[in-house]
C-alpha cells in the first residue's frame, strides 16, 4: 500500500507543480494577499477625517483643536463659511466637522459653552467610536481648565486635592495595537481555508470529468490510497507556503511576534488542512462539474470565514449565530492560531480546539470516502 | 439588431446552457440570499458583552460602586470579582476575560480624602480592534465617575456643581440619526455581494468551455472576439441584475433599512456595476487555463480588496496613500459611494456623476481588456 501511495503522491505532485499558473497564483496568495489584507485599516479609529470650522479663533478654541490630533483625528479641511458644511459631509471628504461658535472663548468665562459636532452617520461604527473620543476630549479640556484655574469654580479646594480615578492601561499580547499584527494573521489562516479547499475540490472534480477516476478504479488503487493522495501533495504545498507568509510577510515586514510553539502549530494547522481539504472532496463527490463545485465551495466557505470569529468575536454573536459557528472548523482553528501564535499558549489551553479540529476532519473524511465507496461500488 | 445577431445567439445558447443546470442556476440566486441574510443577521459590528475581571483588593462600597457603573453599561459582561491577580491573569490567558482591572488597597481611603487613585487595567490585545474600543470605553466611564466624583465634592462645599465643566459638546448625526448599524450593513453587503458573485459566474464562463474543449466551437465559427464577449457576459449580467434586485428589496422589505434616494439613480448605477463586475470575472476567465486559477485568482484579488479597501467600515480618507491608491483601482469604492448616499444620503444625481463617470471608465477598460487579450486561436 505504501508504495502504491507514494507513487500516486508522486503523481499528483508532479501534477500540480507542471500547473505554473497555479503555483503563481498561490505563490501570490501568501504573499501578495496577505500584505494588502495586513496593510488595510479597520474598524477602529485611526486618523479618522475631520474638519475644523473655528468662527472664534481665539486661544480656547485652538486649543480644543489641537486636542484633537493624531493618530485618532486627522484634519483633512479647515471650513470658512457655513456653505462648505453640508458639501464636506455630502461628498465624503471627511466624516465629521467641528464648528466652534465665535462666542466660544467667551462664554468659557462664563462658564456656559458649547461646541458642535456632525458627523456622518452612515459608517455607524466607527461614528460612534469618533463620538466618544471627542467626548472624552472635552472632558480632558474640562478637566484642564478646571484645574489650571481652580479659584474660578472650586473656591478654597486647591488642584492637588480633587478625587479622581486614573486608569494605567496595559495592552497585553499586543502592546501597541498594531492591527496588521491580527489580519496579516487572518490572512494566512484565511489562505489556508481557501486554498486547501479549492486545490483538491478542483483535482476531484477533475478527474472524475475527465474519466481518469474511472480508470485509476479498475487499477488495485484503493480509495483510501487516492483520497491521500489527492489531500497530501496540497497540504505539503500549503503548509510550506504559510511557512514563508507567517515568517516572512507576518513576521519580517510586519514585525508580528510569534511567540507559541511553532512545531504545535505546525501540526495542527496540516491536521487542519487536511479536514478542511477533506471537506473540498466531499463538495467534489456532490458536483457534476467544476463550475458547481466552485459555487457550492463558495456557499460553504464565505460564511466559514465569516463567522470565524475575526469579525465578531464569539461573546458578541448571537446565540444562534455562536451555535452555527461551532460547525466550522475555522472557528476552532482561528482559536488555536490565536492562542497560540500571539499568547504564546501551550497545549492545555488549546487542546478542545484541536479536539474540534480532529473531530470534524474524521467525520468528513470518512464521510467522503463512504460516499466514494457508494459511487464507484 | 443585424448588428448584435451573432451575439444574441451566443447569449441564447448560454442561456438555455444555464437553465439545463438547475442546481447552477439555483445557486445563482440562492447564494446571494444566503450570504445576506447570514450578513444581514449575524455580522454584529458592535463590541459588546466584553467578558471583563475585576480584582477588588479593596472591598469597600466604593469599590464596588466603581465595578457597578461598569456592569450597568450594556458593554461588560462580568465575569466575576477576585482577590488574586492571578487567577485574573488566568482567565485573560485562556481567553474566558477580555479585561482586568485591578483595584488598589487604598482605593476608597484615596478618593474619600480627594487624592489620585491609579487602577491598573489590561486588555486583551489579540483582538487589536477590541482593545481600542475598550479603551475608550474604560476613559469614557471613568470620566463619568470622576465627575461624578468632583461634582460630590463641590456640593460639599456649597458650590454650583453645574457649572464645574464650562464646556459641552453638542452632537448632531448625518444621514443615519440613531448610528444604526443595520443601516450601514444591508448597504454595505449589496456592494461587497455584488462585487464578488458576478465575479465569480463571470470568472468561470470563458474557461469552462477551455477545461470541456468546447471553446473550439467559438474558435471555428464566424463570431468575432467582442461578440464572444458580448453574449457570454450578457445572460449573466441578467442574472446579477436579478440578484441586485431581490437584494434591494430585501434590505428594504425585510430588513427596514433606511432608503431616501432614487430608485432609478441605484438601480442604473447597480446595472453598470453589474456588467462591469462581470466583466472582472470574464477578464480572469480569459487569461486563465483552468477553472480553479480563475477562481482563486477572482477571490483573492476581489474578496479581500473589496472588503477592506471599499470604504465599508472605515472612511477611505483615513487611509495612507497606498491604500487610498488601492482604494481607488477597485470599482466596489465607487459603486459604495452612489449605494451609501442613495440609501442614506438621498443627494442629487450630480454628486453621483463622477462616481458612475469613473465605473463607465472602468468597465470600458474591462471590456476592452477583455476583448484584446481573448484569443481565438489554439495556443
Amino acid at each position: 500500500m505504501w508504495f502504491r501511495l507514494w507513487v500516486l503522491i508522486g503523481k499528483e505532485f508532479r501534477q500540480l507543480f507542471r500547473d505554473v499558473p497555479i503555483m503563481l497564483i498561490m505563490i501570490w496568495a501568501f504573499t501578495g494577499a496577505i500584505y494588502v489584507a495586513g496593510h488595510a485599516i479597520d474598524l477602529g479609529i485611526n486618523q479618522y477625517p475631520i474638519a475644523i470650522y473655528d468662527m472664534d479663533k481665539s486661544d480656547a478654541s485652538r486649543e480644543l483643536v489641537s486636542l484633537l490630533r493624531k493618530p485618532y483625528f486627522k484634519i483633512v479641511a479647515n471650513l470658512e463659511s457655513d456653505q462648505q458644511v453640508t458639501p464636506f459631509l455630502d461628498l465624503g471628504k471627511g466624516s465629521l466637522i467641528v464648528i466652534i461658535p465665535p462666542d466660544f472663548a467667551r462664554n468659557i468665562e462664563g462658564r456656559n459653552a458649547q461646541f458642535q459636532v456632525i458627523t456622518d452617520g452612515t459608517q455607524s461604527q466607527t461614528a460612534m467610536l469618533a463620538i466618544s473620543y471627542i467626548g472624552i476630549i472635552t472632558y480632558q479640556y474640562n478637566m484642564q481648565l478646571l484645574l489650571d484655574n481652580p479659584s474660578a469654580s472650586l473656591a478654597g479646594i486647591s488642584a492637588d486635592s480633587l478625587p479622581g480615578i486614573d486608569s494605567r492601561v496595559r495592552v497585553e499580547y499586543n502592546p501597541n495595537i498594531d492591527h496588521t499584527w491580527f489580519t496579516s494573521l487572518l490572512e494566512v489562516f484565511n489562505m489556508i481555508t481557501l486554498i486547501g479547499m479549492l486545490l483538491t475540490a478542483a483535482a476531484l472534480v477533475r478527474e472524475k470529468l475527465y474519466g481518469t477516476l474511472d480508470q485509476l478504479m479498475v487499477t488495485p488503487v484503493q480509495p483510501l490510497e487516492l483520497f491521500l493522495a489527492k489531500i497530501i501533495p496540497p497540504l505539503v504545498l500549503t503548509m510550506a507556503l504559510s511557512l514563508v507568509g507567517l515568517y516572512v510577510v507576518v513576521h519580517q515586514i510586519f514585525g508580528t511576534p510569534l511567540r507559541g510553539n511553532i512545531l504545535l502549530f505546525y501540526g495542527v494547522a496540516a491536521l487542519y488542512c487536511f479536514s478542511i481539504s477533506s471537506l473540498g472532496l466531499l463538495i467534489a463527490l456532490f458536483s457534476r462539474n467544476i463550475a458547481q463545485a466552485m459555487l457550492i465551495l463558495f456557499m460553504i466557505l464565505i460564511p466559514m470565514l465569516f463567522l470565524s470569529g475575526a469579525m465578531t468575536p464569539p461573546e458578541s454573536m448571537s446565540p444562534i449565530m455562536s451555535y452555527i459557528s461551532l460547525l466550522s472548523p475555522m472557528r476552532y482553528f482561528m482559536d488555536f492560531g490565536y492562542q497560540v501564535l500571539f499568547k504564546g499558549n501551550g497545549f492545555a489551553y488549546v487542546w478542545l480546539d484541536i479536539v474540534g479540529i480532529i473531530i470534524f476532519g474524521t467525520i468528513i473524511f470518512c464521510g467522503s470516502l463512504w460516499r466514494f465507496k457508494k459511487m464507484i461500488g | 439588431m443585424k448588428f448584435f445577431r451573432r451575439s444574441k445567439a451566443l447569449a441564447v445558447k448560454e442561456t438555455r446552457e444555464l437553465f439545463r443546470d438547475p442546481t447552477y442556476l439555483g445557486l445563482s440566486f440562492f447564494i446571494p440570499i444566503l450570504l445576506l441574510q447570514l450578513f444581514g443577521y449575524g455580522l454584529s459590528l458592535d463590541v459588546k458583552n466584553l467578558p471583563i475581571v475585576f480584582v477588588d483588593t479593596n472591598n469597600s462600597s466604593i469599590s464596588r460602586q466603581y465595578i457597578d457603573s461598569f456592569v450597568h453599561s450594556e458593554y461588560f459582561d462580568l465575569i466575576g470579582i477576585t482577590r488574586n491577580a492571578e487567577e485574573a491573569r488566568e482567565l485573560m490567558q485562556r481567553g474566558t476575560a477580555r479585561v482586568v482591572v485591578e483595584l488598589p488597597t487604598n482605593f476608597s481611603r484615596n478618593l474619600v480624602s480627594g487624592k489620585n487613585v491609579a487602577i491598573a487595567v489590561t486588555v486583551d490585545g489579540s483582538f487589536p480592534t477590541r482593545a481600542g474600543i475598550i479603551q475608550s470605553y474604560i476613559s469614557a466611564i471613568n470620566a463619568k465617575n470622576n465627575l461624578e466624583l468632583i461634582q460630590k465634592m463641590a456640593e460639599q462645599y456649597g458650590l454650583n456643581a453645574d457649572t464645574l465643566m464650562p464646556i459641552e459638546m453638542r452632537l448632531s448625526v448625518w444621514y443615519n440619526p440613531a448610528l444604526e448599524s443595520i443601516n450601514m450593513i444591508v448597504p454595505g453587503i449589496l456592494v461587497l455581494i455584488l462585487m464578488l458573485f458576478p465575479a465569480i459566474l463571470g470568472a468561470l464562463l470563458v474557461v469552462r468551455e477551455k477545461e470541456d474543449g468546447t471553446i473550439f466551437n467559438l474558435y471555428s465559427s464566424p463570431i468575432r472576439r467582442w461578440e464572444i464577449v458580448l453574449g457570454k457576459a450578457a445572460p449573466y449580467v441578467v442574472v446579477s441584475f436579478i440578484d441586485y434586485l431581490i437584494i434591494y428589496a430585501a434590505s428594504i422589505l425585510q430588513f427596514d433599512v433606511r432608503f431616501v434616494g432614487s430608485f432609478w439613480v441605484i438601480s442604473s448605477a447597480a446595472l453598470l456595476y453589474c456588467i462591469c463586475t462581470i466583466g472582472m470575472g470574464l477578464l480572469f476567465s480569459i487569461i486563465t487555463q483552468t477553472q480553479l486559477a480563475a477562481m482563486l485568482l477572482t477571490f483573492l484579488l476581489t474578496v479581500t480588496p473589496a472588503f477592506s479597501y471599499s470604504g465599508f467600515t472605515t472612511p477611505i480618507a483615513s487611509m495612507d496613500s497606498l491604500g487610498q491608491f488601492i482604494a481607488h483601482l477597485i470599482p466596489a469604492t465607487y459603486f459604495m459611494d452612489i449605494v451609501r448616499g442613495s440609501y442614506l444620503k438621498g443627494l442629487g444625481f450630480e454628486y453621483y456623476a463622477s462616481d458612475i463617470a469613473s465605473l463607465a471608465i472602468y468597465t470600458v477598460a474591462i471590456y476592452a481588456l477583455c476583448i484584446a487579450l481573448l484569443k481565438k486561436r489554439i495556443g
